[in-house]
């Protein structure tokens, strides 16, 4: 019995999981070209604009049973188009004449949602498409305003949208399709609540769509209970690490060493855009605070920001202005900024998926990146694991990095 | 000197060759040099002031120290200072003199240098000579006379007539205003201060500061936009959030302006210039084409003259020139091409059956988040209901005739059984006759509840199987709602219950004990006789039969795909 044919029969008799090997559905179509999809000519052309050219895996094999309206859990590998994968199918499946929300999409950061905006609004340039991001930390009225004046797609974050739906500015009514970005993370413990509370309020058997580069078993087992016979189409963790990326680590005996490997390392920071995350936000008060009275010019965001000076920064980061970051784990996951070339993990993550995220954070799109992982000795076995379980390889630093940005 | 007459140069055409070349590479260098940008006036730097006014301090010491010295010169080292002027005087004079259009004389064609091109270039370089620019006058007039010496914004010493010292100081004004068009006006004060220079000090923050002020500026400029988006009522667009993102688009990326009306306008020209090139690209087709046939009807007749030249008769037209071969592999193809579509029908045909079957069961499912929800509970209850009868009225139609359960002859009227055996006892079959009908009329218990599956597993049926009950769990959900038994009956042995006889055995006691009226089923062959025994084998075989054949005529397809002989040798008619 396939792996399909278990997940068929699961919805009638729920069973345990935990054993099943979940594999990539069937028959998924694979089209080569965006030509041959049948998308709309005013699509096309924004999908061409914007710099796609031939579509990525995820891409031939997503984005039909997307807009065939079947429910999708997509996986593909960091920065291979899956954020444009789902918007092409809901700008393909969109009635641009109906001015209500339709489709709703949610992620767990407010520069996600806002990037997620800007992508439906460059892709749906010729299309008259309007596209709102429900994000918190912004004024309120403003936000019923804009919801009032009638929005095609919302993206958002779980919290501003749940509000928004009581409220009843966000109507429900005419929503087909909920797209759960960084999916994992959305259904973690941390977010799953609050992703309930606002299907709730949805149409019955919405249309569900999956996006994300990690997708634990955990997270395929529970999807039946808000998704109907999905396709699935997953990447095998061995095959989640891209070759474009190098890894490398440097070992260190002290955690004050850090600090001055990454002086020396400041030249090759800027060479492009660098991004260097830490676990804590204190952390990144300190190494920044500490970067600049070293003279080392550096911005910082996290998450006890300000959302305005959150915008700033990464508008600064965005047009170039800055090119070293230093940040937590709220710029992990889906941040797109074709210019960073190089990650250091000044701390490791806490978990294996958030190594796969933020090293995803270089590499966009076909481009080359670098990760550096500073290790004490007794992270060393962490990273080991790190490695095994990906089957990827970490090599200790070499002198020449810069050559390889 | 007095060398140069009597030496003599050799040369030669490749002497005077490479020389002109060497001329012409330095000229041509020159201008290059000229045209590089630290050359250029907008990429001039004044340098820094303080340094001038080190350096004046330092001329200021030295000249001192020069009197000083003069004073103390003995009249040998003024004479032979006399003597240098003189000669270079003297020579001052030649080359006037030979520049002056005497060149033609025989002094001339001693020099090796031509005085002749070297004036006429002069001359035409001089109208594009800088003009001389001021900053201030530095009034350092030495003797008193109608000279004035000032040093220009580019930190030049200039000499000048002092009835022009206004214009000139004009001019470089404008000069600087050119060149430090968004520089801060302090730069232009020395005018009025002219030995005031800004310090080094003050030059390095300011770099940092602009750096600054630029980012500031930036954000401000974003602030202003994000404000005027808000305030925006139309609608949104890409361009709108972008803030000097640096992000690469595609070749095809138009950056549309942020004002709608300018938008519209833009989107229209772009539209109409889509479907201009449309069209010119068609009509180039067009051409193409005409121009392909009628070069090809050119050659044609070309052919055709040549040949009558020959005495060759009319060649025959392309179509009638196939020979038999062609023809056959004509036809082979076309043939296995229609076998082949008919099978990809047949295939799609199926999947599409499926995938509406699949359609069905989804619409039916109930997710677990959504129940509770409006519409959602009648669904859940129509799903337990309708799925489970159209289940038995699917089963049943799907069965294949022959096995389905006999026919008593003497009536003539079909009773209708479920797969177990049991008489299917509810409303749609009402209308036909069923078992009980044949049956003669006793008091029958009503209709029992739907059971359990594991009420059912235990009340086996005429016709069940071990064999079923090791699929698992999976397939028990197919019972549900199956009339029970209508009294329990022990079970014998259900290990042992694999042949036909046993199950026989096991029917006659059942019958045995539920009916308190005995009346022998109809003592034919068909009854008795192997059909039983068939129908129970002949089931999973029917499956087996399907398999085996599908999987035989995807084996010849692949075979048929994968031969890949030279279309001559293949001559199979399939």
């Amino acid at each position: 019995m396939t792996a399909s044919e278990v997940s068929y029969n699961r919805k009638i008799i729920s069973e345990d999981l935990s054993n099943v090997e979940f594999d990539t559905s069937e028959d998924v179509e694979v089209i080569p070209t965006f030509d041959s999809m049948g998308l709309r000519d005013e699509l096309l052309r924004g999908i061409y604009t914007y710099g796609f050219e031939k579509p990525s895996a995820i891409q031939q094999r997503s984005i039909l049973p997307i807009v065939k309206g079947r429910d999708v859990i997509a996986q593909a590998q960091s920065g291979t188009g899956k954020t444009a994968t789902f918007s092409i199918s809901i700008l393909q499946s969109l009635d641009t004449t109906l001015r209500e929300t339709q489709v709703l999409i949610l992620s767990p950061t407010r520069e996600l949602a806002t990037q997620i905006q800007k992508v439906i609004l460059a892709l749906g340039d010729f299309m008259n498409v309007q596209c709102h991001a429900c994000i918190g930390g912004t004024n309120l009225g403003e936000d019923i305003r804009k919801l009032d004046y009638g929005q095609h797609v919302v993206s958002g974050t779980p919290g501003r949208v749940f509000d928004m739906i009581r409220r009843r500015v966000l109507r429900t009514r005419s929503i087909k399709m909920l797209v759960l970005d960084e999916a994992d993370e959305m259904l973690n413990k941390g977010f799953k609540e609050q992703i309930y509370d606002v299907y709730r309020y949805l149409p019955p058997a919405t249309q569900v769509v999956l996006i994300s580069a990690t997708l634990p078993h955990e997270i395929l087992e529970m999807t039946s209970k808000f998704m109907t016979d999905p396709i699935r189409i997953l990447v095998k963790r061995d095959e989640l690490t891209l070759e474009g990326i190098k890894q490398f680590f440097v070992a260190v005996e002290r955690e004050e060493w850090k600090f001055d490997t990454l002086c020396d390392l400041y030249d090759t920071l800027t060479i492009t855009q660098a991004v260097i995350f830490c676990n804590t936000k204190r952390k990144v008060d300190w190494l920044t605070q500490k970067m600049q009275e070293a003279n080392f010019t550096v911005s910082s965001m996290h998450g006890d920001m300000p959302q305005k000076e959150r915008d700033n920064i990464m508008k600064e980061f965005r047009s170039g202005q800055s090119r070293v970051l230093i940040t937590t784990d709220v710029w992990a996951r889906g941040i797109d900024v074709q210019q960073v070339s190089l990650v250091i993990n000044y701390d490791l993550p806490n978990n294996r998926e958030l190594y796969i995220h933020r090293i995803g954070r270089s590499g966009r799109f076909g481009r080359k990146g670098v990760a550096i992982n500073f290790v004490k000795s007794d992270d060393i076995r962490i990273l080991r694991d790190i490695e095994q379980y990906y089957s990827t390889q970490i090599d200790e630093m070499p002198m020449n990095v810069a050559d390889l940005i | 000197m007095n060398d140069s007459g009597t030496k003599k140069i050799l040369f030669n055409k490749s002497t005077l060759f490479s020389l002109k070349a060497e001329l012409l590479r330095k000229q041509e260098e020159v201008k290059e040099k000229r045209q590089q940008p630290q050359h250029k006036l907008e990429n001039f730097k004044p340098p820094p002031a303080k340094d001038k006014s080190l350096e004046r301090d330092a001329k200021k010491g030295y000249k001192k120290t020069f009197k000083d010295s003069l004073n103390a010169v003995d009249t040998e080292e003024l004479e032979a200072c006399r003597k240098a002027k003189v000669a270079l005087e003297k020579k001052a004079e030649l080359y006037e003199h030979l520049a002056d259009g005497a060149g033609n004389s025989q002094l001339a064609s001693r020099f090796l240098v031509d005085f002749n091109t070297k004036k006429q270039q002069e001359a035409e370089k001089k109208p594009e000579e800088p003009i001389p620019h001021e900053s201030e006058n530095n009034a350092s007039e030495d003797d008193g006379d109608e000279w004035t010496e000032f040093t220009d914004c580019l930190g030049r010493t200039r000499k000048c007539h002092k009835s022009d010292i206004a214009m000139f100081l004009k001019r470089d004004m404008d000069l600087m205003r050119a060149i430090n068009k968004d520089k801060v006006v302090s730069n232009e004060e020395p005018e009025t201060k002219p030995e005031e220079p800004p310090t080094v000090e003050k030059e390095k923050p300011l770099l940092v500061q602009t750096t600054n002020e630029y980012l500031q500026s930036l954000r401000d400029k974003w602030e202003q936009k994000e404000k005027e988006l808000l305030a925006k009522d139309k609608d949104i667009h890409y361009q709108d959030l972008l803030f000097d993102e640096a992000r690469i688009h595609g070749v095809g990326y138009f950056s549309f302006s942020t004002d709608e009306a300018e938008r519209q306008k833009q989107m229209e020209a772009l539209l109409k210039q889509r479907e201009e090139t449309l069209k010119a690209q068609k009509e180039a087709e067009q051409v193409r084409k005409k121009r392909d046939e009628m070069i090809a009807a050119r050659v044609a007749a070309a052919r055709a003259r040549q040949r009558a030249r020959a005495g060759l008769p009319p060649e025959e037209p392309k179509e009638n020139q196939k020979d038999f071969t062609t023809c056959l592999l004509e036809f082979l193809t076309q043939q296995k091409n229609e076998a082949d579509a008919k099978a990809k029908e047949k295939e799609n045909k199926l999947k599409e059956e499926q995938e509406k079957e699949r359609q069905k069961l989804r619409e039916a499912y109930v997710r677990e988040w959504d129940i509770g929800k409006e519409g959602v509970d009648g669904k859940v209850k129509k799903f337990r209901e309708m799925t489970q009868e159209e289940y038995v009225e699917q089963q049943r139609d799907k069965r294949i005739k022959e096995f389905a359960p006999p026919q008593t002859s003497t009536s003539g009227n079909s009773s209708i059984f479920d797969d177990k055996g049991n008489k299917v006892d509810s409303k749609e079959t009402a209308a036909t006759k069923t078992w009980a009908d044949v049956r003669p009329r006793v008091s029958t218990p009503p209709p029992p509840e739907i059971g359990e599956l594991t009420d059912i597993t235990q009340n086996k049926g005429l016709y069940f199987s071990s064999s079923k009950n090791n699929d698992g769990p999976s397939k028990n959900f197919k019972y549900r709602n199956f009339v029970k038994a209508q009294e329990p009956t022990p079970i014998v042995d259900e290990l042992e219950d694999t042949d036909a006889v046993a199950d026989d055995t096991r029917r006659e006691k059942r019958k045995l004990d539920s009916g308190s009226v005995e009346v022998p089923p109809p003592p034919t062959f068909e009854y008795y006789g192997p059909t039983i025994k068939q129908t129970k084998f002949e089931k999973p075989f029917e499956s087996d039969i399907r398999e085996a054949y599908s999987q035989g005529a995807k084996s010849l397809e692949t075979k048929s795909s994968g031969r890949q002989l030279p279309k001559h040798y293949d001559f199979t008619f399939d």
